[in-house]
């Protein structure tokens, strides 16, 4: 028997502020947040937190700030359960509890001096904003940056100023399509999934990495393209999404064979990952 | 070595309740032998593995994690020492596991607030069910009961456990104990042999997806192999309000069930019975061998005594073998 000092428990969460909400789609919004105690959340793109309302539960929401953009950080929310329903009423001043950051982030030393090919499809654009935008914040550490995204439809794209800007800017090449389109809409991209955006693409697979954020259904096709234009499965990262209930490799909800997502991933490089059951 | 006839057991657990919460094994009025208090039942030393999970000690079934009250987040109260008898080897080897698991990484202050302040006691000798033998321990815990038939040799494998029974007289049989330890078996059992193959055959990919759909077929998602388990881990979060008090627990949580793995989003990696079957067995024969060296099935053999469908992981594991060796 020993005595055990006393200190801050595992599953307590961190209270923060919310500095502001904003629309994406009428179904997403953005949380600009920051901790209360004033230290900075301390992540890396690509990682995660367990985002809880007290009543209502955890989630594990990714992080759609880079760690550049200091003092705050930014959680984009899709509203689909009790949980992000009930974060769609918070306003600017109230609180919530975060634990974390969580999870494998993607690689930054192996990303540096490297060409980029960010694909993100739907909502994955939020975790994949955080490498986007340390991106573009230390433009000297990576090569030439290719944006990819696809959404349903040019209303249910996320961030749209986001991907203006970055679509009139030098530093990256954007290129986006959507599912479908009606009339009305003021959309200058594709139309067609996002695995079209691919083969066009001019890249040389042995300076070249590509990143992936998306659907599940996403996946498979995405890397099929990429492999098609001879990038190999040791730079392909993905990033997976599972239903994690602890963040901290203990809950046993987002285990993929011998790994844990929340641990292990959510970011993976693919040959990590492809030969494992139920991975993609 | 100290010696506790039965005549003495009264008293010495008298004695202990007075430092510390007592779990022993004990007989509920249903027949129903768990490790529990004796307020609930009387004490049943004898019978063997004990029903129901014994690392629920330290992992309970519901653990609070956080608890407001008018706003205020309440301190966890200290919990009081915890003496607990009942573990048989098999039991001790899965708790061994299971302290790894939530030491790695991320500690688990949970956890370790139950366990660190706990002296665990080992049952073995001719207690078994019908009196069958219990192999010795031999460590890993803090003290040993072992039944020669007659009395109970304590042995005392820690300085805690060397104090609990500093009162009690010496033994005067030690050779008993010292020929047993010669004579307990060096050579794996059956069943551990089946469980071996069957891990060989499942990291070699040797099982088709046919096969767990067979026994998928047989689940009826009870959950009951989960929650008998003693390396079941899984636990669930849950929030639970009340008109001033909000309190956050986790819970244990099966992974034989459709929501285990749904996300937010409608995906479902294990969104089929025969899926979740695979990953019940895999994940201990195939899964934790790669990940932590070692098969985290220790033979307990409860999950196969409570499944109402004959697919504990030891006939599976022997069907296994039978049919795909």
């Amino acid at each position: 028997m020993t005595d055990t000092p006393l200190r801050k428990s595992l599953y307590l969460p961190t209270e923060c502020e919310i500095i502001s909400v904003t629309d994406l789609t009428p179904v997403e919004k953005l949380f600009r947040v920051r901790r209360t105690d004033g230290l900075p959340l301390g992540h890396l793109p690509g990682q995660f937190v367990q985002v809880s309302l007290l009543g209502w539960g955890e989630a594990p929401i990714s992080v759609a700030s880079s760690p550049t953009r200091e003092g705050i950080f930014e959680l984009g929310v899709r509203r689909v359960g009790a949980l992000t329903s009930a974060m769609h009423t918070l306003q600017t001043g109230d609180t919530l509890g975060i634990r974390g950051p969580f999870g494998r982030a993607f690689d930054l030393s192996r990303l540096c001096g490297q060409d980029l090919i960010l694909i993100s499809g739907g909502c994955g654009l939020a975790p994949m904003r955080s490498l986007i935008q340390y991106c573009e914040d230390r433009p000297s550490d990576f090569g030439r940056v290719a944006i990819l995204y696809g959404a349903k439809s040019p209303a249910d794209r996320l961030f749209k100023d986001d991907l203006a800007r970055w679509d009139a800017s030098a530093r990256f090449a954007c290129s986006m399509t959507v599912d479908n389109i009606s009339g009305g809409d003021c959309f200058s991209g594709s139309v067609g999934l996002i695995t079209r955006l691919i083969p066009p693409l001019t890249f040389t697979p042995d300076t070249t990495i590509a990143a992936i954020i998306g659907p599940p259904a996403m996946y498979r096709a995405v890397i099929a393209e990429l492999y098609k234009k001879g990038l190999s499965s040791s730079r392909i990262a993905v990033s997976l999404e599972r239903q994690m209930r602890c963040g901290v490799g203990k809950c046993g909800h987002c285990s993929i064979e011998h790994l844990l997502c929340c641990q292990d991933g959510p970011v993976f490089w693919l040959n990590e990952i492809e030969h494992l059951r139920g991975a993609l | 070595m100290k010696l506790l006839t039965p005549e003495l057991l009264d008293a010495f657990f008298a004695t202990l309740s007075q430092r510390w919460e007592l779990r022993l094994p004990i007989l509920l009025p249903d027949g129903t032998r768990i490790i529990g208090s004796l307020i609930d039942g009387r004490l049943a030393l004898h019978g063997g593995a004990v029903s129901g999970k014994p690392t629920a000690a330290f992992f309970p079934q519901q653990s609070t994690l956080l608890s407001v009250t008018d706003g205020t987040v309440e301190e966890t109260p200290s919990p009081p020492p915890l003496f607990i008898v009942g573990f048989t080897p098999s039991d001790l080897a899965s708790l061994r596991f299971i302290d790894r698991f939530f030491a790695d990484g991320w500690r688990d202050d949970l956890y370790f607030t139950l366990r660190e302040n706990a002296a665990i006691a080992a049952l073995s000798g001719y207690c078994g069910l019908g009196g069958a033998l219990i192999p010795l321990a031999g460590g890993d815990c803090d003290l040993e009961f072992f039944w020669d038939r007659s009395s109970w040799l304590v042995i005392a494998y820690s300085e805690t456990g060397k104090k609990l029974i500093e009162d009690l007289p010496d033994a005067a049989r030690t050779e008993v104990v010292e020929l047993l330890r010669q004579t307990t078996p060096s050579l794996p059992d059956e069943n551990e042999t089946v469980i071996r193959a069957a891990s060989l055959l499942l990291r070699a990919d040797r099982v088709p997806d046919s096969f767990w759909a067979e026994i998928g077929d047989r689940c009826i998602a009870c959950t009951g192999c989960n929650l008998a388990c003693p390396t079941c881990t899984c636990f669930g979060v849950q929030d639970w309000r009340s008109a001033n008090k909000t309190e956050r627990s986790r819970m244990w949580d099966s992974c034989q069930l459709d929501g285990f793995m749904r996300e937010a989003g409608g995906h479902n990696p294990l969104g089929s019975e025969a899926e979740r079957t695979r990953r019940r067995i895999h994940h201990k024969l195939a899964a934790d061998p790669q990940k932590w060296g070692e098969i985290s099935c220790f033979l307990c053999g409860r999950c196969d005594a409570v499944c109402p469908t004959g697919i504990g992981i030891l006939a599976v594991a022997g069907e296994i073998v039978a049919r795909f060796a």
